[in-house]
């Protein structure tokens, strides 16, 4: 699954956003650079984990990239055109292929609409079909996500968090797109829920071949769902890699924070935490230099003045930091859980195995149909 | 599960603070117990995390424990839960609204709600001094500006005068701990404190609450659905599921040995940040709604073990190992189900 084709679809290229408060007549202009100068090429059929604290502008972003957002500075290439300055009309075929999975299920989905039409709506605006073919392709995408269809006539507010997110996921797919942004999919949910919706859409991109960028902060989740990871900070990018290297071992001193932050489900784990001072400062008035320098251990004076770009470190790592050299990987470690014992871990797999067979015995009187069911069903 | 817990207090009986037994509430003219016979207890200075997914009946357990459960259209519908020797369900309102806020105290989920957008945080801080602590106004303030500084809020004197808009999630989130520890309770209870911090702030605040409670011998209850939280803080773990306790022991116990197949379906369901696994396995279907609980075990529709006592018969917690408990008729799993189907 992992890079079957290494050619970009989707490029960002000195892409930036910036949002201007007050202004009225007694108020003086600010201005939010919330995304400064990125560059980021997305490649076909990856899944791209933008990753970072809350106001360092991963969301817009990702809104940017698909131009739910306008772009003030820069360009997104896709497929090679640039669409930061489409216009409407030709905006809304692309519309098509770009799609976009919204973190609140509870918020995003219109309670007026029943479920069938929220899923039918984009098949409408992007489709020839007629009724009977929409009605029956709406049919398949709310089983494919693991819903019956006769939840169609339905209304949001008769769903779970987790069915929401289904139903929010089955729009995405309707106009059968090539790529889907998903802001923060599962932040939402609970844990054993988060893990359904997870398999779903890592099912769904193999089958649909889609291209994935996943906005998230939980860095396990991203761990396991992505194939590379740009790690952003204040607007910028300032580690982008394969999910592998930069978890295996973290170059830029902020990312490296974000590893030892990490809560690990293992008592006594989180050794060395809590070593990231302070709140990430305003991006109403970024520091100057380094945007990360008022944070940093490694922190010189070069760092205050002189903002540091991205460079290539290793294999297609890039990383902006002036002192990636000196920063040294034995700070730290790759996070593990350590070994059960005999016992525990022949009840783990007992559990791996008996809820498998449990799932291929046909379907269970709970609404929820997982997606294992469901393949197996077809099968 | 009475007879555990009575050998519990024998052991710690000088130090228990708090003691839950077969604490059941149950909603008006619902058809089940929305917690259901829950029993546990707190010693002084100990940390107990109270786990489980939405719906399990954890927040609910903790306000009646505050007495901040609206009844009706909650009530009481049996059990005991005895603070510092007192029997709390039989004390008049004004006694319990003198322990609150004094002896025992409650941070939530998200600070930003709690606290009061047209107060001062320095006014809302000595307003809880000034309620429980016969002082001047001016003492109170001293005492607030300590309480900033405690929590580590940088310029805290500067701080005193703002408003809760004007500080960051983190931020607010320590003075609402400054608010709750302000007069030294025996007992904080802290509901999903962090679940809206990012990571490098959850640790602040994580340490923050840890530092806090060495100095001040403070018992705490932190209730979560996190587990990398819970294998944090904890000193004792309850997991939680449909308003029961399915499992509960020391940290170690159930990090190391857990025998509920719904913590080792929780366990399972995270990424794992170690080796990359291909699928995650997961917990079928969801949390049963209160009009269709199952009457035997209420985990019984999602277990992959399901048998036919488990559907007719609600298990019991029972002793596995020394103070290490589970409501598991299958317990422990490896003795009764082979690997082999």
């Amino acid at each position: 699954m992992k890079h079957f084709a290494q050619d970009t679809i989707l490029e960002a290229r000195g892409l930036g956003r910036t949002f201007t408060r007050g202004g009225g007549l007694f108020q003086q202009r600010t201005f939010v650079r919330a995304v400064d100068g990125v560059d980021l090429a997305v490649r076909r059929g990856e899944t791209l984990a933008i990753v970072g604290e809350s106001g360092c502008g991963k969301s817009t972003l990702a809104r940017t990239l698909v131009r739910l957002l306008e772009p003030t500075k820069g360009q997104v290439l896709y497929e090679g055109n640039d669409i930061a300055h489409l216009p409407a009309r030709d905006m809304r075929r692309l519309r098509k292929d770009l799609q976009f999975v919204f973190q609140d299920p509870f918020s995003s989905l219109n309670p007026r609409m029943t479920v069938g039409a929220i899923v039918e709506e984009p098949l409408t605006v992007h489709t020839q079909d007629n009724k009977t073919t929409r009605r029956q392709k709406v049919a398949g995408l709310l089983q494919r996500v693991g819903l019956r269809s006769s939840m169609a006539d339905r209304y949001p507010h008769e769903f779970s968090g987790g069915q929401r997110q289904r139903i929010g996921i089955a729009r995405a797919l309707a106009s059968d797109p090539s790529v889907i942004v998903a802001d923060e999919p599962v932040s939402a949910l609970d844990v054993s829920v988060q893990a359904q919706v997870i398999n779903l859409l890592e099912d769904l991109k193999s089958e649909f071949n889609l291209t994935l960028i996943l906005i998230a902060h939980d860095l396990a989740v991203i761990r396991h769902m992505s194939d590379r990871v740009a790690v952003m900070y204040l607007g910028e990018v300032v580690e982008i890699g394969d999910t592998e290297t930069v978890y295996g071992a973290p170059r830029h001193p902020y990312t490296q924070a974000l590893m030892r932050a990490i809560p690990v489900p293992a008592p006594g784990m989180r050794s060395m935490h809590a070593d990231l001072p302070g709140d990430i400062p305003s991006p109403l008035n970024p520091p100057s230099g380094c945007r990360f320098h008022t944070r940093c251990r490694q922190a010189d004076e070069r760092c205050g003045i002189d903002g540091p770009t991205l460079e290539t470190t290793d294999g297609t790592r890039q990383v902006a930091c002036h002192h990636w050299r000196k920063v040294t990987e034995d700070q730290t470690r790759q996070k593990q859980e350590p070994p059960r014992s005999v016992a525990t871990a022949k009840r783990f797999s007992l559990y791996r195995e008996w809820s498998r067979k449990k799932m291929s015995n046909g379907p269970s009187s709970s609404p929820v149909v997982t997606t294992t069911q469901r393949k197996d069903k077809n099968a | 599960m009475v007879e555990s817990l009575e050998m519990q207090s024998d052991v710690t009986a000088g130090s228990r603070l708090l003691t839950v037994e077969n604490l059941a509430i149950r909603f008006k003219n619902a058809t089940a117990n929305t917690v259901d016979g829950i029993s546990f207890g707190v010693d002084r200075g100990e940390t107990l995390c109270i786990v489980g997914e939405s719906g399990c009946g954890k927040s609910i357990s903790a306000l009646a424990l505050m007495g901040l459960l609206p009844m009706p259209p909650a009530e009481i519908a049996s059990g005991r839960i005895s603070f510092d020797q007192k029997d709390l369900l039989s004390l008049p309102a004004k006694t319990r609204a003198d322990l609150r806020g004094d002896r025992m105290a409650m941070i939530f989920q998200e600070p930003m709600t709690s606290l009061n957008p047209s107060f001062r945080i320095g006014d809302q801080i000595a307003e809880g001094v000034l309620r429980h602590r016969a002082v001047s106004p001016a003492d109170a303030r001293r005492r607030a500006l300590e309480m900033l500084e405690r929590v580590k809020i940088p310029a805290a004197s500067e701080r005193l005068d703002d408003y809760s808009h004007q500080l960051s999630g983190g931020m607010r989130q320590r003075v609402m701990i400054a608010m709750a520890l302000a007069n030294d309770p025996d007992l904080l209870i802290a509901d999903e404190p962090t679940t809206a911090l990012d990571v490098t702030i959850q640790a602040q605040i994580l340490d923050l609450m840890r530092t806090l409670q060495q100095e001040t011998g403070t018992a705490l209850i932190m209730i979560t659905h996190d587990l990398g939280v819970v294998a944090e803080i904890a000193d004792q773990v309850a997991v939680m599921y449909a308003g029961k306790i399915v499992e509960q022991g020391p940290v170690q116990a159930i990090f190391d040995d857990p025998q509920h197949p719904y913590t080792i379906g929780l366990m399972s369901s995270l990424p794992s940040l170690g080796e990359r696994q291909s699928r995650l396995t997961t917990i079928a279907g969801m949390v049963p709604t209160i009009d269709r609980m199952p009457s035997g075990c209420r985990f019984a529709p999602r277990c992959p073990f399901t048998t036919v006592t488990c559907e007719a018969q609600a298990p019991a917690l029972s002793a596995v190992s020394d103070r290490h408990l589970a409501a598991c008729h299958l317990a422990p799993l490896e003795n009764h189900l082979a690997e082999a189907l």
